[in-house]
């Protein structure tokens, strides 16, 4: 019997009052240790869906158990679910202003209130992790896009979540970098984190995801493993979709 | 050529004594330094009220505009709360920025605060109030051109509503809108100057009273036109020390 991280149902996300139907009813779950991988072509809910599962985008309708914890409810201290849900972006979103160390240790320090030597420490040793150690003091304007999306991932490990977000973090990204960020993912997934990520890498889908999401049009059209999926789809909008990507 | 050095010499001796009558005669320099004194007091603490004014208006507004989705999905007590008071900062923006100053100087003077005797005090309340719209306004385009995605990061790492603007995005913005924000203080350094209307001896009613006493409109006028100017320089050398100092993070 596995373990359910987070379970979703009935997920809808409507734009004014249901003219565009973004997400129309979802129901997945998500294991312990898994990784699921979303695909699906542009405008199809698939950023949309990752993105309320953390509830960036607050969901019209629908449940959200994490960690059997409704978090939809709006009684529920959101952000405390957050702490334990990191998320990666397209755009890195790192925080200008900052250096790298203190782009990973302000939300430790600030909301896990660690001591500074223990966030450091901690940071540094992720750095390491990622061959990025001699950047710290590094400002992100001075990291190459890859760079930056590694300390975007590293930045989201110090808070130790229990589950990573992934936004189609290679889209911005050159050809030759896409690699070295897809590199610290698969590491990251064989050492048993709990990963969702929406991706155009079809590559990254077959070896790494345990399982594949196809979506179109806000709803999930099938689903299941990597095999399933790429050798043998059964819908005709899952074939022609493969058919222009692959 | 004697006649013209001889000209010149009567032109200084002229600028001398009148310099003399309006500034070293009955110790007249002390009217401008006080006045001058009363000037920096009005602008630091009209200042200081207006930033801190500017900051809790242009953090309604923006939470309301970043929230009012979200907050109206979930509905309650919250949101009606945040929409009243958006609705107040709304009306203050409109309010003050659509009478002029003066007009809400003689308001405040003679009705408001009529039992004040202190008009340094009554300056520094109504040109905070004042400058306070104007900041509010710059606030909140700092933290409007700030990256949603910076929002994001905040929030998807646990960041609160407040923690994320408090840490991520105010200081982003400030950057940003330092260069309009030094122009406001500007402004308001040289607006205060209207506050002789209701008889607050700052600077350039300093200068007018010299001008009165001596009949002597060049001297005092020009040497309160160069004090403003001075200032107005250093506030800006201060402010290009502070953007440079900020901007080390960027190449």
């Amino acid at each position: 019997m596995k373990d359910k991280l987070i379970e979703i149902t009935g997920l809808k996300k409507h734009y004014n009052g249901g003219a565009v139907k973004a997400l129309d009813g979802i129901n997945a779950e998500i294991d312990k240790g898994e990784v699921v991988v979303i695909i699906g072509p542009s405008g199809s809910g698939k950023s949309t869906f990752l993105r309320s599962l953390n509830l960036l985008e607050i969901p019209t309708e629908g449940r959200i158990l994490f960690d059997n914890v409704d978090i939809t409810d709006p009684n529920v201290n959101i952000n405390l679910h957050r702490q334990k849900m990191g998320m990666v972006f397209q755009h890195f979103n790192l925080f200008p202003n900052m250096n790298i160390l203190k782009n990973m240790t302000i939300a430790p320090m600030t909301i896990l209130k660690k001591s500074k030597a223990e966030a450091e420490e901690k940071a540094m040793q992720l750095l390491k992790r990622v061959g990025l150690e001699d950047r710290a003091e590094a400002y992100p304007s001075q990291l190459s896009g890859g760079q930056k999306q590694r300390v975007a991932i590293v930045r989201a490990l110090c808070m130790e979540p229990e589950v990573m977000l992934f936004d189609e973090p290679t889209s911005a990204l050159d050809p030759e970098m896409v690699g070295e960020v897809l590199e610290v993912m698969k590491t990251l997934a064989s050492e048993g984190m709990t990963m969702a990520v929406v991706t155009h890498e079809m590559g990254f889908a077959r070896e790494v995801a345990d399982r594949v999401i196809f979506m179109d049009e806000g709803k999930i059209i099938e689903e299941g493993t990597p095999e399933d999926i790429f050798t043998n789809p059964e819908s005709d909008r899952l074939k022609s979709f493969l058919a222009k990507v692959l | 050529m004697d006649g013209i050095q001889a000209w010149f010499v009567q032109q200084f001796t002229e600028l001398k004594d009148k310099f003399i009558l309006c500034f070293i005669d009955g110790d007249r320099w002390q009217w401008i330094f006080d006045g001058l004194l009363n000037t920096l007091k009005i602008t630091l603490f009209a200042g200081l009220i207006g930033v801190l004014i500017g900051i809790i208006v242009a953090s309604v507004r923006s939470s309301y505009d970043k929230n009012s989705e979200s907050l109206a999905l979930r509905g309650g007590f919250g949101y009606h709360l945040l929409r009243f008071i958006n609705g107040i900062c709304q009306l203050y923006l409109t309010v003050i920025r659509g009478t002029p100053v003066v007009v809400q100087l003689m308001i405040m003077y003679f009705i408001i605060l009529k039992s004040s005797t202190n008009g340094v005090f009554v300056a520094v309340i109504t040109f905070g109030i004042n400058s306070g719209a104007y900041v509010a306004e710059i606030f909140r385009s700092g933290i409007m051109a700030v990256d949603a995605g910076q929002f994001e990061a905040g929030r998807s790492l646990g960041f609160n509503y407040v923690q994320t603007m408090r840490y991520i995005i105010i200081p982003q913005a400030f950057k940003t809108v330092l260069p309009t924000l030094c122009n406001e203080f500007i402004a308001l350094l040289k607006e205060t100057s209207v506050a002789g209307y209701v008889g607050i001896s700052d600077l350039t009613k300093a200068g007018d009273l010299i001008r009165g006493r001596t009949f002597e409109a060049f001297m005092p006028l020009i040497a309160v036109a160069i004090i403003y100017l001075v200032l107005v320089v250093i506030l800006t050398r201060l402010v290009g020390v502070l953007e440079r100092r900020l901007r080390r993070s960027e190449r």
